[in-house]
């Protein structure tokens, strides 16, 4: 039997957290107010996810050391995205090997799905399915499948987000489930086995190690504003060269996404603080930004909303603004994606 | 636990005291046209980085000795006001990048706002090579940057601004991760300002003139009672008068009698103010500098700072 929620966001923070299989970072990068759209189905083995954004972002994801699988855009009509520094239309699949990361970035309103197996399910669904291994390596790799099996394989995710919109207990139904999983897992692995993944340029490669040493010292310093020229010490890189990584793979300058993440970092802690016994000054010196005019100014911009009125939102569980619809088996939202992150 | 951030301002109306209050360089003013002589200094002092902005209401003549032991870029921060600095005439947006230790001429034309920044050497040059792949060094004789107009602005921007801010609300600075944020984006507005091309071509000629000029001044210090007169200051550095003369007038925007008569009158006018008005009397203090015509020397006095010397020993009293 399989499990479906549809959960709806109005504040990035919480949309992240959401999204299972992966420790996710989205730094929206155009003012006005976040929307998102969750959906997930958990089958037995594989999970699927189907999510819907407003505005353009940017991303960095982890993923999961246990799952791996492939994640492309589900509308057609949308603009390509950049998957680390590649762009990427509807008509392409990107591998998402376990334990490997990455940034995607959306130029306007996005709409994406993921499939993922356990890697142990995956590489034995690989062997059966097509002789050989197929998300091992640990780059991020693209693939234009046949058309035929991509479409197949849009039309089954349809499908089951159809099923779990309108009938959420028909998804509950053992055979139901079990057909609809085995079906996805099978388009999933036709559009894996298409085509051998094309190498990689030396230049790509050399800026992805630069990235992903840039997001690993963001990592290392999750909670603290990071600079620039600390920054390039420590990955080793020119500002020129990060320059030229970031606009690849982020599609903005290392300053501005430095900037979009400590203004994401004041916003949580502005969201998170008890507004008893802090102020927005407080926050704001904490994350180095010493113009406190420009400051306000720019959140307000950013999320039209100003630092005082996040500062005294009401508290809340940083959850899902609405459980727009879910499968009779969810109970605890939390507690599941934790166990799979 | 120490603080790693210092800020402060203070108004001076004296140029005896603002030379003091300029901490990282050794400064002589002569005051060049008349007014109240007026300066603000404010100052930051983070982890690796300081800076100071000043603001002056009067145009004078400066000889500065910077320290050694920091690397010291400054620039115009109001654009509009000419400067010339060891004999180079700034344009707008002009950044200088200055040798270690470097003794220099710095003359300004009315109302005058300008920065200096300095790191450590090594600080220098390890942020040269993190941002830009290869190491700062400061040059071996003066450098006049031309930036790119948007990068001077920034460097500029975020000085003024640190500066007001500074001025207005330092407790903001005694919060770490500001004052952090802060260095950070004055180092990199600051390399990237560095990492410039040269303004002129060729430095080569000034640097002859400015090795006399630094001589000049050297024999002016060692003749600090006596008050020698052009000629024998000629003698003493080993130059023809007419050298002098191009020279001075090239970099005090002068010649060297009217140089040194000007001097002369600073150290006087340095003398009444500390002077006590109960017992001293101008012609005493005139004659040790050592004008021996009172009147003539009233009447130039006046000329030059549009008072009366009687009155600037009067006015200390208050």
């Amino acid at each position: 039997m399989a499990r479906s929620a549809i959960l709806s966001f109005d504040d990035p923070i919480s949309y992240q957290r959401a999204i299972r299989g992966a420790a996710v970072e989205v730094f929206v990068t155009a003012k006005g107010s976040f929307r998102a759209e969750l959906m997930h189905i958990q089958f037995d083995k594989l999970c699927m996810q189907h999510a819907c954004e407003n505005l353009p972002r940017v991303a960095h994801s982890a993923i999961s050391p246990k799952r791996g699988g492939i994640e492309f855009l589900t509308d057609a009509n949308q603009p390509a995205a950049q998957y680390c520094g590649l762009g990427v239309s509807s008509e392409a699949i990107v591998i998402t090997s376990a334990g490997s990361s990455r940034h995607i970035r959306s130029w306007d309103a996005c709409r994406w799905a993921a499939l993922t197996l356990p890697v142990e399910d995956l590489s034995a669904t690989g062997y059966a399915l097509a002789g050989r291994e197929l998300t091992g390596a640990s780059l991020t790799r693209l693939v234009y499948p046949n058309p035929v099996h991509m479409a197949r394989l849009v039309r089954l995710r349809a499908a089951a987000q159809r099923l779990a919109e309108i009938a959420p207990d028909a998804l509950a139904h053992p055979e139901v489930s079990k057909a609809l999983e085995h079906e996805l897992v099978h388009a999933m692995v036709a559009c894996l086995a298409d085509e051998a993944p094309a190498t990689p340029t030396s230049g790509w490669r050399h800026h992805t190690a630069v990235i992903n040493r840039f997001e690993e010292l963001l990592a290392a310093n999750y909670d603290r504003p990071m600079h620039l020229a600390e920054i390039c010490a420590a990955v080793g890189a020119s500002e020129r060269t990060l320059e030229i990584c970031c606009e690849e793979h982020l599609g903005i300058g290392p300053m501005r996404y430095l900037w979009l993440r400590r203004m994401h970092l004041a916003r949580r802690a502005l969201i998170e603080t008890d507004p008893s016994n802090t102020t927005v000054t407080q926050i704001a010196t904490g994350h180095g930004f010493w113009e406190l005019g420009r400051f306000a100014v720019s959140y307000k911009e950013l999320f039209e909303e100003s630092p005082s009125a996040s500062l005294h939102r009401p508290a809340r569980d940083c959850g899902p603004s609405k459980i727009v619809r879910s499968g009779s088996q969810i109970r605890n939202l939390h507690s599941q994606h934790r166990d799979v992150a | 636990m120490k603080r790693m951030t210092e800020s402060g301002t203070a108004t001076f109306s004296n140029s005896g005291e603002y030379q003091a209050g300029i901490g990282s360089a050794i400064v002589s003013l002569v005051v060049t046209s008349r007014g109240d002589f007026k300066a603000r200094l404010t100052w930051l002092k983070f982890r690796h980085l300081q800076a100071i902005r000043s603001r002056e209401n009067v145009s004078r003549i400066a000889f500065v000795s910077l320290l050694p032991g920091r690397v010291f870029a400054s620039l115009s921060l109001k654009p509009e006001a000419p400067t010339i600095w060891s004999g180079v005439e700034l344009r707008p947006g002009d950044v200088v990048f200055h040798s270690i230790g470097e003794r220099a001429h710095h003359c300004t034309k009315g109302l005058n706002h300008w920065g200096i920044i300095s790191l450590a050497p090594e600080r220098l040059a390890a942020y040269g090579k993190a941002l830009t792949g290869s190491k700062l060094t400061p040059p071996s004789a003066v450098r006049v940057l031309r930036p790119s107009p948007p990068a001077v602005a920034n460097l500029r921007r975020i000085l003024s601004s640190a500066c007001r801010v500074a001025e207005t609300k330092p407790e903001i600075f005694a919060q770490q991760e500001a004052a952090r944020a802060l260095e950070q984006e004055l180092i990199h507005a600051l390399v990237t300002c560095l990492t410039a091309d040269d303004a002129h071509r060729s430095l080569a000629t000034k640097r002859h003139h400015a090795e006399i000029m630094l001589r000049f001044e050297d024999a002016l210090a060692a003749h600090v009672d006596r008050q020698p007169g052009v000629p024998a200051l000629c003698a003493a550095i080993g130059v023809r008068e007419r050298t002098l003369q191009a020279c001075c007038a090239e970099f005090l925007g002068m010649g060297p009698s009217r140089y040194l008569r000007l001097r002369r009158h600073n150290m006087v006018r340095a003398a009444l103010r500390r002077a006590d008005p109960a017992t001293a009397c101008v012609a005493e203090i005139a004659r040790r500098y050592p004008f021996s015509h009172l009147g003539r020397f009233i009447a130039v006095y006046r000329a030059i700072f549009g008072e009366m010397p009687s009155a600037t020993l009067r006015h200390t009293a208050i």
